[in-house]
């Protein structure tokens, strides 16, 4: 006969987690969801039609690096959800239940602009378009610019599946606050965002592509969510730990030189003050340090906005 | 409790206080769209705020 523990072991939630932050984030994830089926990419196609060849050059460097990168991060989640039930957190996992759909839909939303309005989908049409890292190059040498999206998130995310399926609790916690600091805070939550605005501002400063705008609007009111539920879980472990910080500060030091210049793709688009773009870098790092309650590191606050850092990018494609 | 959210961006150092999260989100974004010609999103606004005891008025600082 089963005992009262072996029974309550098999029910996961808890009062606390429906009053919890995550828990209010799954809420308001089922609330907003939105379908790509919904957007009409027929105006997007007559506005390719009437751009430069180097518009469309420079456009393709952005988003050909979405369409890459959201399926690089919708496969690279399983090992935060196994992270999250070998930590007995149900709320963490609801709301991961999102986040891994959402992921998917904004590689569908890449996949749809790119069939309907340029006509490129197969790996062997978008690839030619990809721009390659090796291309920006630091001219002082200090600096080393890795592909951290295809780089760090597999190698985190291997050590966060080991540690999630024979570890230690402590083992899994510091798995998990290496990955989600490389994940949520530095890719999705520093090193993204300007390329983010940098697609708004060019489909305002072209006044073209209204659905590629609306997109990526869409997209970043989920990654709003994904990005705070990451750093507020680190804050939760970070607290309960605060060795755990100096992780973070590891993995933001080890891919430094990606943060302090703007890289080949964020630097392809005609026309656009990247100034903005640099120094918005500094305001979303010091967030992603207020979110998950650890002190900022000003020795990268200084190289961001440090003018004599400009990396030396040659756009030509892969 | 009011809340209050301060700006980082590089050289800011603007500040507001309102009387609940709701009524503070698009004080903040109208902030950064017209100082820094950028975007906050409401979970990051959310995110950062700090309980600040009740004022007779709240507004900007900064």
């Amino acid at each position: 006969m089963a005992s009262v523990v072996d029974i309550e072991s098999k029910f996961h939630f808890s009062r606390e987690m429906l009053a919890g932050p995550i828990y209010r984030k799954y809420e308001k994830a089922i609330r907003k969801i939105w379908s790509v089926e919904d957007l009409d990419f027929e105006q997007d196609a007559r506005d390719w039609q009437r751009i430069t060849p180097e518009q469309r050059s420079g456009l393709l460097g952005v988003t050909i690096r979405f369409l890459a990168g959201e399926q690089a991060v919708t496969d690279e989640l399983v090992p935060m959800l196994a992270a999250a039930h070998a930590l007995r957190r149900f709320d963490w996992t609801m709301f991961l239940s999102t986040f891994l759909m959402e992921e998917a839909k904004h590689a569908e939303f890449f996949m749809r602009w790119h069939e309907n309005v340029v006509g490129i989908l197969d790996p062997d049409e978008v690839g030619p378009h990809f721009l390659v890292r090796g291309k920006t190059v630091d001219p002082t040498g200090r600096f080393e610019v890795r592909d951290v999206l295809h780089e760090a998130l597999p190698y985190y995310g291997g050590r966060l599946l080991e540690a999630s399926t024979g570890g230690t609790e402590v083992e899994i916690e510091r798995a998990f606050v290496q990955f989600s600091a490389a994940y949520n805070s530095f890719v999705e939550g520093v090193l993204t965002m300007p390329s983010y605005e940098i697609v708004i501002d060019t489909t305002a400063q072209w006044d073209a592509f209204p659905t590629l705008n609306q997109g990526f609007k869409l997209i970043l009111m989920d990654e709003g969510r994904h990005i705070t539920f990451g750093t507020e879980a680190c804050r939760i472990l970070i607290e309960k730990d605060p060795s755990y910080e100096a992780l973070v500060h590891e993995i933001f030091d080890a891919y430094r030189g990606n943060v302090v210049g703007l890289v080949e793709y964020q630097k392809a688009v005609p026309g656009l003050d990247l100034g903005k773009y640099q120094t918005m870098k500094v305001r979303h790092y010091r967030n992603r340090c207020r979110e998950m309650g650890i002190t900022p590191d000003e020795t990268l606050v200084e190289q961001i906005l440090d003018p004599t850092i400009d990396f030396v990018v040659g756009v030509e494609a892969g | 409790m009011a809340v209050r959210w301060s700006c980082v961006e590089a050289g800011c150092d603007w500040s507001v206080e309102a009387a609940e999260a709701d009524a503070i989100v698009p004080l903040v974004q109208s902030h950064i769209a017209e100082v820094h010609s950028s975007f906050e999103l409401e979970d990051m606004i959310e995110a950062v705020l700090e309980d600040v005891p009740d004022r007779d008025e709240g507004g900007e600082r900064g």
